[in-house]
């Protein structure tokens, strides 16, 4: 898909001189030099691959990023708008491209970006058995225990989200999965499906309505999904909790400590809604397990 | 013997080129006839469905397509990364259009799938008008040239027959 969104001198670049299974980032800003993230490493992209040198990075105009935005969108940036105005585009096999540009409002409502002049495209990994070493923890007494997956950005949580799906599929555990996919990353719409045999899957749908609707038309004893972080998202999760429904999802931030002291938390965490907390880290590269909490914050196991 | 055969072949040549003459302005109207469709098609689905161009733009009907001379199938090959948009590549094999008028069709394309529903849809009026108003243009062409090229033909041939009479 990215030669179908890159312009040939990059894409040729990238598939020749960078390996794309190594690649989880590439930032590409107007008249700014490439920024590639190698297994948590930040390097220029130059005409002869990676470089440590900024006089050899190749530095994209805006037209070209205005242009690789069109491209994402098919030539039909109408058709994405509405992921447009949460500030991404999603393409075909989960790519993600975070934008950043002129946001236009109208009557207090965003109604476009335009003027793009940034672009992350977020490359997405399948890394088999990486949610393993913490399954046994997730899963008791053949359910699945409410599990809130804890990182920085970009440390491998929708990775670890996607193998622990396939990990249930694979061991036969028939729950009925419900993957609300809110930006689109978490099917990467692959054959076999990267969200295993037993997922039904809502896509760009908010949280509320996802799992409002997904709750009472698809009946799912596990739902999962990506970045919980507002308040509506948590309210989200209590409805399914009342409801009977696990939750294994992901949030936001470095540290345990840090996360406690989130407000928005504050109350779901007192209320002991997850009963495993999964923190992740980029200490060894992405997905590095730094440790299984409970519901008190007590390590069940320690990596 | 060859007098006849030669005055046939010269009014044969002369109501051919008069029928070419006429042609080129039928095709002109058929023309921008079929682009003001295109933007109400487009203009509909684009609100409802929100398809993409791709889609949209092959799931035209033959003759609709045809009537573009192309026009179409040039603009989905940049779609297809396979051409630049440009004017050379997007009027390719279609020579009837005036340098105005090819810059009025390079805009529009131009401006095809580069925003939100709503500003699409106000650029395909708009285009829509302007397409319009070539329509009546053409059509008046069409009538008055079109048929003159014909009867000019028909007059050559015959003044050719005539002259070797």
């Amino acid at each position: 898909m990215l030669d179908k969104i890159l312009p040939k001198e990059i894409y040729n670049v990238l598939a020749e001189k960078v390996s794309f299974n190594a690649l989880n980032e590439i930032r590409l800003r107007a008249d700014k030099p490439i920024v590639l993230s190698v297994g948590g490493q930040r390097y220029f992209l130059g005409e002869k691959g990676m470089t440590g040198n900024l006089k050899d990075a190749i530095i994209p105009s805006r037209v070209m990023i205005e242009d690789m935005v069109f491209r994402a969108s098919e030539c039909s940036i109408y058709s994405v708008n509405e992921q447009i105005k949460k500030g991404f585009i999603v393409t075909k096999g989960g790519v993600r491209l975070g934008l950043g540009g002129d946001m236009i409002e109208e009557k207090g409502q965003i109604k476009t970006m335009t003027n793009f002049s940034s672009i992350n495209i977020r490359i997405p990994h399948e890394i088999k058995n990486c949610s393993l070493p913490v399954f046994n923890q997730i899963l008791r007494d053949e359910k699945v225990c409410n599990t809130l997956i804890i990182s920085p950005p970009g440390a491998g949580k929708t990775t670890f989200l996607r193998d622990f799906i396939c990990q249930l599929s694979e061991r036969n555990y028939a729950f009925n999965v419900l993957v609300l996919d809110e930006r689109g990353e978490l099917d990467l719409g692959k054959n076999p499906s990267s969200i295993g045999n037993f997922a039904d899957k809502i896509s760009f749908a908010r949280k509320k309505i996802g799992f409002e609707n997904g709750i009472r038309s698809l009946s799912p004893n596990l739902i999962v999904t990506d970045e919980l972080g507002e308040e509506e998202d948590l309210d989200a999760v209590r409805y399914a909790v009342n409801c009977g429904v696990n939750i294994l999802a992901s949030a936001h931030c470095d540290s345990m400590e840090n996360f406690i002291k989130k407000p928005s938390f504050s109350k779901i965490i007192e209320e002991k809604v997850f009963s495993r907390f999964v923190l992740l880290s980029m200490r060894n590269g992405p997905g590095t397990i730094e440790g299984v909490y409970n519901e008190n914050f007590s390590r069940v196991t320690k990596y | 013997m060859i007098k006849y055969i030669l005055m046939a072949v010269l009014f044969f040549i002369a109501l051919s080129i008069g029928a070419i003459m006429s042609g080129k302005y039928r095709r002109r109207a058929n023309f921008f006839k079929a682009l003001v469709l295109i933007c109400q098609k487009l203009n509909v689905e684009i609100s409802f469905s929100r398809e993409r161009l791709k889609t949209l733009l092959t799931s035209f009907d033959d003759k609709t397509k045809a009537q573009l001379c192309g026009l179409t199938e040039n603009y989905l090959s940049f779609i297809e990364k396979e051409s630049p948009l440009d004017k050379q590549s997007l009027f390719k094999g279609i020579t009837f259009l005036k340098e105005e008028e090819k810059d009025l069709i390079f805009l529009f394309f131009r401006s095809l799938g580069r925003s939100d529903v709503d500003s699409q849809s106000k650029e395909l009026k708009n285009f829509e008008t302007r397409f319009d108003d070539m329509v009546s243009s053409a059509v008046k062409d069409n009538k008055k040239y079109g048929a003159m090229s014909m009867k000019l033909g028909i007059v050559a041939g015959l003044a050719a027959i005539i002259l070797l009479i």
